[in-house]
């Protein structure tokens, strides 16, 4: 039942097109990294410029756009063209669904975002520590922000626009501006991680661990509670209705 | 054996009404939905299967509620309008995956006992994409079959398949209808609801407007006031001596087109022919003037 289920969401996923044009993101952070490393730096200003690359390019643009995509789709997309129905008519839990469908999810924005990742890391800069620091960062903020965009693609049928929305606005914007909203941004959840995987030479987190750990949790838990209680409750219309 | 019960069931949306307090059960054997477009058909059907919640009213499948049961789903397969299915998949793989999901473990001769059924095995390794019409409607059937269900709900399973498709999927409905299953299917077209269903529910604006034996809806439908529009060479004796034989009970003529209205369709269609001969007429044409099948509904509705 969950091979089934695992099978026909991956190729769903990987079939379109949107999703291969995503992996170029990432050949474009390896590039750029490859450029910067060939002016032959020195160790600091490469510690220094890979940090960025990783934290605002990596964490901060490339894992939420592949996320976005990704997750607003893994059941999204089947239900903007219907074929959710052969899902839905079948014996299976909802929570199942759910859950087999946010594991793809996240196993496809972890294969797209976190490969090049390391990639950049090891390029650009002499200790691995920091390549390995912020693949872990990115995989667990992976989850996260895959529950989340797949929790919204069950609440609204534009959460494409909404999940993009949320993405340059809440974590691009606010969240750098007013410390308190921090603690509900995954981006500094993941930054959190960073810290506590690669130390202070990694990134001097804006939240402790526990607390970002914390959060972290509970954001992906709701996600995933509310996108169980809408596939419960989805409906079906007809065409023309 | 297994029915499905509706009770009082409404459901709307917003200030829409789709769907106004319907009652009917549905057992063994094949059952039309009969309606024009937008009465309402998808919606009861969507119901019926538990993919709406009846906003007012039960809808119960063997005393299960349909709505939120997804348990239900051994007992039912469902085939459902839209085309949209899994373009990846070959036919054989969709089929595989809907037994899958069924939790059936030796799934190899039950796909292929569904395949032979809808008579697709020489293209069940081929992509569903690239299947006409006729073969995504045959795909779609085998993977609500593969678990066996007893009952067997279709949304306009007739939409867009050719004549011969046509009656293979009626032949196949019936072999299905014939080992003791309930099945339920919708159509806007009179001809095939009569040609398979034992029972009909007819629709209209939302409500039940019949239910029944075809024959007796048949009836209804034909023992009612007709008008039938007539072209021959003598017009004028041709209406004089349809009125002189008392089957017709008004005639009018204009335009040189003579409108015929009748009670009794049978006894006007022997008539003619006799009144003819005498008026010394010849008949170019005789159609009937409102047999689409909004009139009929509309018909049914006013009584």
């Amino acid at each position: 039942m969950t091979a089934a289920l695992l099978a026909i969401t991956a190729r769903a996923l990987l079939n379109r097109r949107r999703t291969l044009l995503l992996a170029l993101l990432g050949v474009l952070l390896v590039l750029v990294t490859v450029l910067y490393r060939l002016g032959n730096p020195s160790d600091t200003e490469s510690l220094e410029v890979t940090r960025r690359l990783l934290g605002d390019f990596g964490l901060g643009v490339l894992l939420p756009l592949v996320a976005v995509i990704v997750g607003t789709a893994a059941i999204g997309s089947e239900v903007d063209d219907g074929t959710i129905v052969y899902l839905l008519a079948k014996p299976v839990p909802r929570w199942r669904i759910v859950l087999v469908k946010l594991a793809v999810a996240w196993v496809v924005v972890v294969l797209l975002v976190v490969p090049a990742m390391v990639v950049s890391g090891l390029i650009g800069h002499d200790d691995p520590g920091l390549a390995v620091a912020y693949a872990v960062a990115a995989i667990a903020g992976a989850l996260e922000y895959t529950a989340i965009f797949l929790g919204l693609s069950l609440v609204t049928s534009r959460a494409l626009i909404i999940g993009l929305a949320y993405v340059m606005i809440w974590e691009g914007v606010v969240a750098g501006l007013f410390a308190g909203t921090r603690i509900l941004s995954v981006r500094q959840h993941a930054l959190a991680v960073a810290e506590a995987v690669g130390g202070e030479s990694a990134v001097q987190a804006e939240l402790a661990p526990g607390i970002a750990a914390g959060a972290a949790i509970a954001v992906t838990v709701v996600a995933v509670w509310l996108a169980i209680r809408r596939l419960e409750r989805v409906e079906l219309r007809g065409e023309t209705a | 054996m297994s029915a499905i019960a509706l009770a009082g069931v409404s459901r709307w949306y917003g200030n829409v009404v789709a769907v106004n307090d319907v009652s009917f059960e549905v057992g063994p054997g094949i059952t039309g939905l009969l309606g024009p477009n937008g009465a309402g058909k998808t919606t009861l059907l969507h119901m019926m299967a538990g993919f709406l919640a009846p906003s007012a009213g039960t809808v119960n499948l063997d005393g299960t509620p349909t709505w939120r049961h997804p348990e239900i789903y051994r007992l039912i397969g469902f085939v459902p309008e839209r085309e949209a299915v899994y373009g990846f998949l070959t036919a054989r793989q969709f089929i595989s995956a809907s037994a899958a999901l069924h939790g059936m473990a030796d799934r190899g001769p039950a796909v292929d006992r569904a395949l032979e059924l809808v008579e697709m095995v020489p293209a069940a390794d081929r992509a569903i994409g690239g299947y006409s019409k006729g073969m995504r409607q045959r795909a779609k059937l085998a993977a609500a079959l593969v678990h066996d269900p007893q009952v067997l709900v279709l949304d306009e399973p007739f939409n867009g398949l050719d004549p011969r498709q046509r009656l293979h999927m009626m032949d196949l409905l019936r072999r299905q209808a014939a080992e003791g299953r309930t099945i339920l299917f919708s159509s806007h077209i009179l001809e095939e609801v009569e040609r398979l269903s034992d029972r009909v529910l007819v629709v209209v604006a939302g409500r039940l407007a019949a239910s029944g034996d075809f024959r007796r809806i048949r009836r209804l439908m034909i023992d009612r006031p007709h008008s039938f529009t007539l072209r021959s060479s003598n017009d004028r004796a041709l209406a004089r001596e349809l009125l002189a034989e008392g089957e017709v009970d008004a005639v009018e003529l204009r335009d040189g087109l003579l409108t015929v209205r009748t009670g009794d369709y049978g006894a006007l269609t022997r008539a003619v022919a006799p009144a003819a001969q005498r008026a010394g007429a010849s008949i170019l044409e005789l159609r009937p003037a409102d047999e689409s099948l909004e009139s009929v509904f509309s018909y049914l509705v006013r009584r």
